[in-house]
């Protein structure tokens, strides 16, 4: 693999008492998608702003391209970032806006006009060139930041949750502009979002951050079906965790034993929602006794929600089928099995 | 309820107005004394106002020292809102309710005050002296149209700028001040027709350099004269065309947000 673009070093930020972002150490690969996904306060807009330059790390380094950057301005670098208000200057008509960014690098008026109208072409903005911000629905502000911030031709873009002031329709629309429009640049995209279907839909790579710290950095599939800490796996899809110790193919568990295929000692072990089986007798092999509690349509299935004797919650995904032949009622007990063989060993 | 709601509101303006009015009218009226019925139509009045040297005088000593003060305060006003915007510190409050302060003491005690300083720096009489003085009074109405303003802007705005490579000054001379470029011109005209009114401060701190609300009262001590009315009548119609450009200004860039 050639040199890394940027290299996050022992990165620590501090507010006052108030530790953002600790230890972090984390290559971005030149040309990839990487989102950087966690819980608010997980520290992955402090770790973007840090890249921008907006703000310095308390301890340890920060090199893009190699080069140390640690106390470079942000009008220094070349980090270009889309804002998660946009943040459009509304007394600029939309081609000032766009031209914003080589106006500051003194590049001449018949220039930048032009490469603000090819960027302005490329993002289906033409026409719009004289129109003032405010006189743009949400998805086209959304493609006159995108085209502000890549006019200068950056190697990298940075992306502060851009998404999440637009409608569902639009967001999926954006999803596949930003997709194809990474590809097509073949530039770094660092991508900050809370929300995993974004992270998971555009990102080459995703990296869970919580309380300051990675918790993984894997390909959405591998972090999605192979959460490698409780967080991940709490925060990550719909998973329900076992833990206990294991001793001879059986661990025992707050919800009773419960066969697994191999281990020894304490164990943490994910059962996804979308694998686990309901019915209404023991069935044979891995299953736990859980009380229903509701149940919440969710587009590709219906998310069932239970109750074990010891209060820990519990997820099981069934088709609109299945829920009508079960037709569950508040209250009433089910088991909840498993194949032993698709179920994640965490650590 | 809605009628009355108007007849209310019409009591009210009448109230406000009616004084003004009447000195407005009575400032054309051809009778020495402000008495019904009116006499004739006239501009004698302000024929012989205007033919008076210390009256030009007087209105070119206003409008050198309105337009001073709201250069200079409108400049401080804007730089103590944006620091107050920008930064955050220790005892910011305090020094915000002193930035917001001088507006809130009695006239007459701020007038002696600037007084005995202005003569301690051996100023008082100058128009600088009425300058400061107006300075100290108008700032806070300034930095209040500025903060108001500065409040309204997103804060990711400036650090896009320096993102989209501009320097510290260019963000603030290619996004904070076009940005605030309403408020700073509403702030220019509040300022100035704040200082071009101002009467007692003036009053104790003018000498022989009267502005002309000072004028006005020595004429009136005098006196009873209708050219006050129309002088008068010059002097409203300047502050409020001020004043409703700064009102404008105010509830114009609403629209751009």
């Amino acid at each position: 693999m050639t040199d890394p673009l940027v290299q996050f070093r022992a990165v620590h930020k501090s507010f006052g008492s108030y530790v953002a972002v600790k230890s972090l150490d984390l290559d971005i690969q030149r040309g990839e998608f990487l989102a950087l996904m966690g819980p608010s306060g997980c520290g992955k807009t402090t770790t973007l702003r840090m890249l921008a330059g907006l703000e310095a790390p308390t301890s340890g380094t920060i090199s893009i391209g190699g080069r140390v950057m640690n106390n470079v301005p942000p009008h220094q670098r070349d980090t270009p970032m889309v804002w998660q208000s946009l943040a459009l200057f509304p007394f600029l008509s939309v081609v000032e806006n766009v031209e914003f960014g080589l106006r500051m690098r003194g590049i001449a008026a018949a220039e930048r006009r032009e490469r603000a109208m090819m960027w302005l072409g490329r993002m289906d903005l033409q026409g719009f060139e004289t129109r003032r911000i405010d006189q743009l629905s949400g998805g086209q502000r959304q493609r006159v930041a995108l085209a502000r911030s890549l006019v200068t031709e950056p190697e990298m873009l940075l992306l502060d949750e851009p998404l999440s002031a637009l409608d569902a329709h639009l967001v999926i629309r954006m999803q596949g502009v930003l997709t194809r429009l990474q590809k097509d640049l073949g530039i770094t995209f660092v991508y900050v979002t809370h929300s995993q279907s974004e992270a998971f839909a555009m990102a080459d790579r995703v990296v869970i951050m919580g309380h300051g710290a990675i918790e993984q950095i894997g390909r959405p599939q591998e972090i999605f079906r192979g959460p490698k800490t409780r967080f991940v796996a709490e925060f990550v899809g719909r998973n329900n965790i076992l833990a206990g110790p294991v001793k001879a193919g059986v661990m025992t568990t707050a919800q009773g034993p419960v066969p697994v295929l191999s281990g020894d000692g304490p164990m943490e072990i994910v059962v996804a929602a979308d694998r686990v089986t309901l019915s209404r007798d023991r069935p044979a092999g891995a299953a736990i006794r859980a009380a229903f509690l509701s149940e919440e349509f969710a587009g590709t299935g219906i998310i069932c929600y239970f109750e074990t004797p010891d209060g820990a919650e519990w997820k099981a995904q069934v088709t609109e089928t299945q829920l009508a032949e079960l037709h569950p009622e508040s209250g009433q007990d089910f088991w909840l099995s498993w194949d032993p063989a698709r179920v994640h060993v965490m650590g | 309820m809605r009628a009355l709601g108007w007849v209310y509101l019409s009591a009210v303006f009448l109230f406000i107005f009616a004084p003004i009015a009447a000195s407005f009218i009575f400032s054309f009226n051809s009778d020495r004394f402000p008495t019904l019925p009116l006499g004739s139509f006239t501009t004698d009045w302000y024929m012989r106002a205007f033919s008076r040297p210390e009256v030009w005088q007087a209105i070119a000593n206003s409008l050198i020292v309105a337009g001073v003060t709201a250069v200079v305060s409108t400049f401080i006003g804007f730089a103590t809102a944006y620091t107050d915007f920008r930064y955050g510190f220790r005892f910011k409050t305090a020094y915000l309710a002193l930035a917001l302060l001088p507006p809130t003491l009695p006239l007459v005690i701020m007038g002696l005050a600037m007084l005995a300083w202005l003569s301690q720096l051996g100023i008082s009489g100058t128009l600088t002296g009425i300058v400061i003085a107006h300075v100290v009074l108008a700032t806070p109405f300034a930095m209040a149209i500025c903060r108001l303003r500065l409040s309204q802007m997103d804060p990711a705005l400036e650090a896009a700028a320096w993102n989209l490579g501009s320097s510290q000054w260019g963000a603030m001379r290619h996004v904070i001040l076009p940005f605030c470029a309403p408020a700073i011109v509403s702030a220019l005209c509040l300022t100035a027709a704040v200082s071009f009114d101002e009467f007692i401060v003036a009053w104790f701190v003018s000498g022989l350099n009267r502005t002309v609300p000072v004028m006005i009262l020595e004429i009136l001590q005098g006196n009873v004269d209708p050219q006050i009315n129309a002088i008068g009548t010059v002097v409203f119609v300047t502050s409020m065309t001020l004043v409703v450009a700064a009102q404008f200004l105010i509830f114009r860039k609403r629209q751009d947000d």
